[in-house]
């Protein structure tokens, strides 16, 4: 295969182009993603696809743990006030752990050998009650 | 030694040099610095753009779709075999097309294929899970694609440059 690309031992101008588009694509997806403000944090275990569980983690005043056995790779999720995290889980990557703590709208730890996703919504609507109530 | 035969064999060598070098890789993550799910040098990428320059695209296809499957033997799953095939496919044909343009050097090429690789395996992981929620970790991904494509694209500049393959020059 022929390509000038090939022979070239320097960095061009067009290098630069590639680079900014990709840094261009990356800010344009985080405005994209940018999460809802407000007080009230919804968190929503999936797991393959349905729901398993859901908390509001604003109301949340003990600590919790919930454990998903019916998970290909059982795990133990730990819920605090305000803020969630996967404290074990048999699975081989370890991704979901390392994650720790979630706490604002728009996170999430995701278990893939699980299929499993922990998400964290806020909802804009709670905090216009919090401020006309 | 006949021209199919050497190609045979330069393919096979490079199959296992990317198996070598995706194994090696995984042994080290850098994972460990920075927690980001799929985060990765891409050490196997350098084969591609190897392959992409001095062999062909179809060669570069087999040794890609090769090394797949003989990770996957090696130490992952099924899962994992559509990830690394989604992204890597991806990361194949944006190089080949990335190669075709006048004016970049291998660090463009380079940096476009971790971008497209990292795109991929996202694109996999949302297929996967059947929601967008792994879409939050492209931006970071793509924004470390930026370094990890300029090492790997600097790696195969010298690779290109001082392992010509002469047969075909």
């Amino acid at each position: 295969m022929k390509s000038p690309a090939a022979e070239r031992r320097r960095p061009t101008p067009w290098d630069a182009v590639v680079a900014l588009a990709v840094i261009a694509f990356a800010v344009v997806l985080i405005v994209l993603l940018r999460p809802t403000q407000g007080s009230a944090i919804t968190a929503v275990v999936t797991l393959d696809g349905e729901p398993v569980a859901q908390y509001r983690l604003d109301q949340v005043t003990q600590p919790e743990t919930l454990t998903v056995d019916e998970a290909p790779y059982p795990l133990t999720i730990s819920i605090e006030p305000g803020r969630i995290c996967i404290d074990h889980s048999d699975c081989p990557s370890q991704d979901c752990v390392n994650t720790g703590w979630i706490s604002r709208s728009g996170q999430q730890i995701i278990c893939l050998p699980n299929r499993l996703v922990i998400s964290l919504s806020g909802s804009e609507d709670e905090e216009f009650d919090a401020v006309t109530g | 030694m006949s021209g199919s035969l050497q190609r045979l064999t330069r393919s096979a060598v490079l199959t296992a040099l990317a198996l070598a070098l995706s194994v090696a890789e995984g042994l080290v993550p850098l994972t460990i610095l920075f927690p980001l799910p799929g985060l990765r040098l891409g050490l196997a990428n350098l084969v591609t753009v190897y392959a992409l320059c001095r062999l062909s695209g179809r060669e570069a296809l087999l040794i890609l779709v090769a090394r797949c499957l003989l990770g996957s033997l090696l130490g992952g799953n099924l899962m994992a075999l559509a990830f690394s095939l989604t992204g890597g496919l991806l990361a194949l044909a944006v190089m080949a097309l990335a190669l075709h343009l006048p004016g970049l050097s291998l660090f463009g090429v380079s940096i476009a294929g971790a971008a497209a690789h990292n795109t991929g395996q996202i694109l996999a992981a949302m297929a996967v899970l059947g929601t967008r929620a792994p879409l939050v970790y492209l931006p970071p991904l793509l924004l470390c694609s930026l370094v990890t494509g300029a090492v790997t694209g600097g790696a195969s500049i010298l690779l290109v440059h001082r392992v010509p393959f002469s047969s075909r020059a």
